[in-house]
């Protein structure tokens, strides 16, 4: 992998700004609305529309170009007309809808509510009090209404450039589980263990992500740490799990590899077996058009055929960690069983399989991409749990 | 200092929660108010405005819960609050946090407006913090930090209740740390200074910055800190690796090291030349350390930062140069008061300096012909006796030959 200091990568393309603002003007314009407007507090949209982390813009349905809103303004390759906030951002997002004629509008707002595939992790939406409600204000016969899947359903199929981006991520968050392989032995300082795991995909020029990591004995709930762990040292026996995510132009990818400090018990060995033919499976199903209902359903047919216990967490990656559809013990998916996968969709797919007991779990996983010949895998380690002595 | 897997700290006492719960009621029953809200904020990695304003959208919940994400009601009269997080997890601190969706992911707004029914608050004065930007915490954030969905439906659900701003009856106890958590800031600025060893130490000729910051990240988390996204610029700022950049020599790198302990946020900027420092940077390096010096000792409880700022302003033109300052309050995150040369913040100049105050205190000289501008910075407490510095290191530049 080139070092940070010679990547040839100059950022995306205007093609790849102009396929997005696309997608979204004709989902926009099948819904009826007029413009698209991003306010101050979602960040991830404004970074799909935008490049900029921290912006707000309205993207007219019309083709008219957008108009972005900054903390500094200026301009970008992208945008050309990015207004000042100077750190109040209420008048000029105001401004920006009655610039481009909104005053009657009917007007979608992405990150208002929860979507079905963005911002899945905020039900609530992400929207800021205070500069929304003196926008309304200042527009009182404009019709808002929310619109986050509208940029969602966008966001949801990557494009050539972005999941080439995702497959790059993908390489750096290997080379951080390497890391962790190679330095997580008994009386290692966790903390130590995780800052070095960072400090790896950093250097390679992952943005900062936190590393979700979890140890403790094989069987027993683990903390979940992000940042690095107080009071934990090492021991024979733990069982490291981990969320790896590294970020390569704004894409955050995830890679889950298993470590056990220890020997596999024999016990152990029949889930992991399992739960490879469980993600092999599933994998081979995702082709556009199958629903998550179908994949649920298969999943769960798996663990009864082979008497285990089996479980799906999936979930949309992308720009931020708010990608979906997210399914999770905590969002079992019944909202989203209609949904249809289609090609170009990326997402972490890391089935569980879990002992008849319910003692044992194992769970492994990685980032994949939908094709019209199944998903394909984003990242090149091999299935297994890592045993390290 | 001890290893984190060694460490001895558990965390804040209960003594401290007491502390803070107390100061806050007595804030808010002198502002007329029958509970402090603080209701779900929005996503702090979607409100990026600043590495600070990130780390402050959840501050005010997390100093009186200790949770990272979670709201609570705490009613003025003593009475125990309600909190509310994603899952119903208590820690040392709160006992019994209530989930905020059954345990399910799902709207906050219900378990928000049931929490405020329940203690009586249908035609309360309700106090809310982070509504806008206040004077002491949420500098930065002049439109708040709260979510809208979930707070506009927590209004529709307590039609007869009075909901005020009351961001600095909060941030005014914010603004004065307690004895434990100044300890735990010393700890926070000894790491950020082994983050500046480690800058020192790796930066050279031909590095790649993204492993240069890379190198600092790590020191700063293998000593326990939480991660902040510290800033290097060179010039252009990064508070994430550098990508296509290599260490020239003649290279200035600036930096605000930032390193967390106990939820404490400290700063340590360390100028780094990649070469010999030039003769005419010399008296204004000269005269920035003696600037340092001397105001931190006016610095005392008591003198109005109005009255720490006409001092600044009074130096340079004694010794033929320009004296600016650049400062903000330290603690969980987007402190105030905050001051740059650009900007002093509202009613800055008439807050009177406490015991217990921290801040990053950034001084800066420049050139009579405005060429050339130097600054050195590190965290400070104010003491009886004047601020003391926390760090540890010379207030001098670094050159690397």
């Amino acid at each position: 992998m080139e070092s940070p200091a010679d990547s040839t990568w100059q950022g995306y393309s205007l093609a790849e700004r102009d396929r997005r603002w696309a997608a979204v003007r004709k989902n926009a314009a099948e819904a009826g609305l007029d413009g698209v407007f991003v306010p101050l507090g979602n960040g991830s949209d404004a970074r799909y529309l935008t490049e900029q982390a921290a912006a707000s813009v309205v993207l007219p349905t019309d083709g008219r170009a957008p108009i972005g809103v900054s903390d500094r303004g200026g301009h970008t390759p992208w945008v050309s007309d990015i207004r000042t906030a100077n750190r109040a951002w209420a008048e000029p997002m105001a401004h920006a809808l009655l610039d481009l004629g909104m005053e009657r509008a009917r007007i979608g707002v992405s990150g208002l509510k929860g979507g079905k595939v963005s911002h899945v992790r905020n039900p609530d939406g992400v929207v800021d009090y205070s500069a929304y409600a003196e926008v309304q204000r200042r527009l009182p016969n404009a019709t808002f209404e929310d619109a986050t899947d509208i940029v969602g359903f966008a966001r949801y199929v990557k494009g050539e450039e972005e999941v080439a981006c995702l497959r790059h991520a993908a390489a750096i968050g290997e080379v951080g589980i390497e890391e962790m392989a190679e330095l997580a032995r008994p009386g290692m300082d966790a903390a130590v263990l995780y800052a070095r795991v960072m400090g790896r995909m950093l250097d390679i020029g992952s943005e900062y992500y936190p590393l979700a990591f979890y140890c403790a004995p094989l069987g027993e709930e683990a903390a979940r740490n992000t940042d690095p762990p107080l009071g934990m040292r090492l021991r024979l026996g733990d069982y490291i799990t981990n969320e790896t995510s590294p970020v390569w132009g704004g894409q955050v990818a995830q890679e889950d590899q298993p470590i056990l400090v220890g020997p596999i018990p024999d016990a152990f060995k029949p889930l992991i077996d399992l739960q490879r033919e469980v993600w092999e499976a599933g994998l081979a199903m995702m082709k556009p058009g199958l629903t998550f209902g179908e994949l649920l359903d298969f999943v769960e047919a798996f663990g009864k055929q082979h008497d285990v216990a089996t479980s799906v967490t999936m979930h949309g990656r992308g720009i931020g960690d708010d990608n979906g559809p997210l399914i999770t013990p905590r969002a079992a998916g019944e909202a989203i069983r209609g949904l249809r996968m289609e090609a170009g969709n990326v997402w972490i797919w890391k089935p569980s399989t879990h002992s008849p007991d319910g003692k044992l779990t194992f769970q492994w996983g990685g980032d994949v991409l939908v094709t019209d010949h199944g998903g394909e895998r984003l990242f090149k380690r091999p299935h297994a749990c890592i045993s390290v002595q | 200092m001890e290893a984190p897997a060694d460490v001895t700290w558990k965390g804040y006492s209960v003594a401290e929660r007491d502390r803070r719960w107390t100061a806050v009621r007595k804030a808010a029953g002198e502002a007329g108010l029958d509970c402090i809200f603080v209701p779900l904020c929005v996503d702090p990695m979607q409100l990026y405005l600043s590495s600070d304003s990130k780390r402050g959208v959840r501050s005010d919940v997390r100093y009186l819960t200790q949770m990272e994400n979670a709201a609570i009601v705490l009613p003025t009269d003593g009475r125990a609050p309600i909190v509310i997080d994603d899952r119903g997890r208590g820690n040392n601190w709160i006992a019994d946090a209530g989930p905020a969706n059954r345990g399910m992911r799902g709207s906050w707004s219900s378990a928000m407006a049931d929490a405020l029914i329940e203690l009586g608050m249908e035609r309360a004065r309700i106090g809310i913090s982070g509504l806008t930007r206040g004077t002491y915490t949420h500098a930065r954030a002049n439109d708040g930090v709260i979510n809208y969905s979930s707070y506009v439906e927590v209004m529709r659900r307590l039609p007869n209740a009075t909901f005020v701003n009351a961001t600095d009856v909060l941030g005014r106890v914010r603004f004065v740390k307690g004895d434990e958590e100044i300890e735990t800031f010393r700890r926070a600025v000894a790491i950020a200074e082994a983050g500046v060893e480690e800058m020192a130490a790796v930066a050279r000729p031909g590095v790649d910055a993204a492993h240069l910051y890379s190198r600092v990240t790590v020191r700063l988390l293998e000593l326990g800190s939480e991660r902040h996204d510290w800033a290097m610029n060179l010039p252009d700022r990064n508070t994430n690796p550098p990508i296509g950049r290599r260490l020239r020599a003649g290279d200035y790198i600036t930096n605000e090291v930032s390193a967390v302990w106990g939820s404490q946020l400290a700063q340590e900027d360390q100028p780094i030349l990649l070469g010999a420092v030039p003769e005419e940077w010399k008296p204004l390096i000269e005269l920035q350390r003696q600037l340092w010096h001397e105001s931190l000792a006016v610095m005392r409880p008591g003198t109005s930062f109005g009255e720490v700022l006409d001092f600044i302003s009074a130096f340079g033109p004694k010794h033929g140069v320009g004296t600016h300052v650049t400062c903000h309050s330290r603690g969980l995150g987007n402190e105030g008061p905050i001051v740059t040369p650009r900007t002093v913040g509202p009613n800055v100049r008439a807050v009177r300096l406490e015991r217990g105050n921290t801040f990053v205190w950034k001084p800066s000289v420049e050139s009579a012909d405005g060429k050339h501008s130097y600054v050195w910075a590190g965290d400070v407490v104010v003491m009886e006796g004047g601020a003391e510095a926390l760090p540890k290191r010379p207030v001098d530049i670094i050159s690397i030959t």
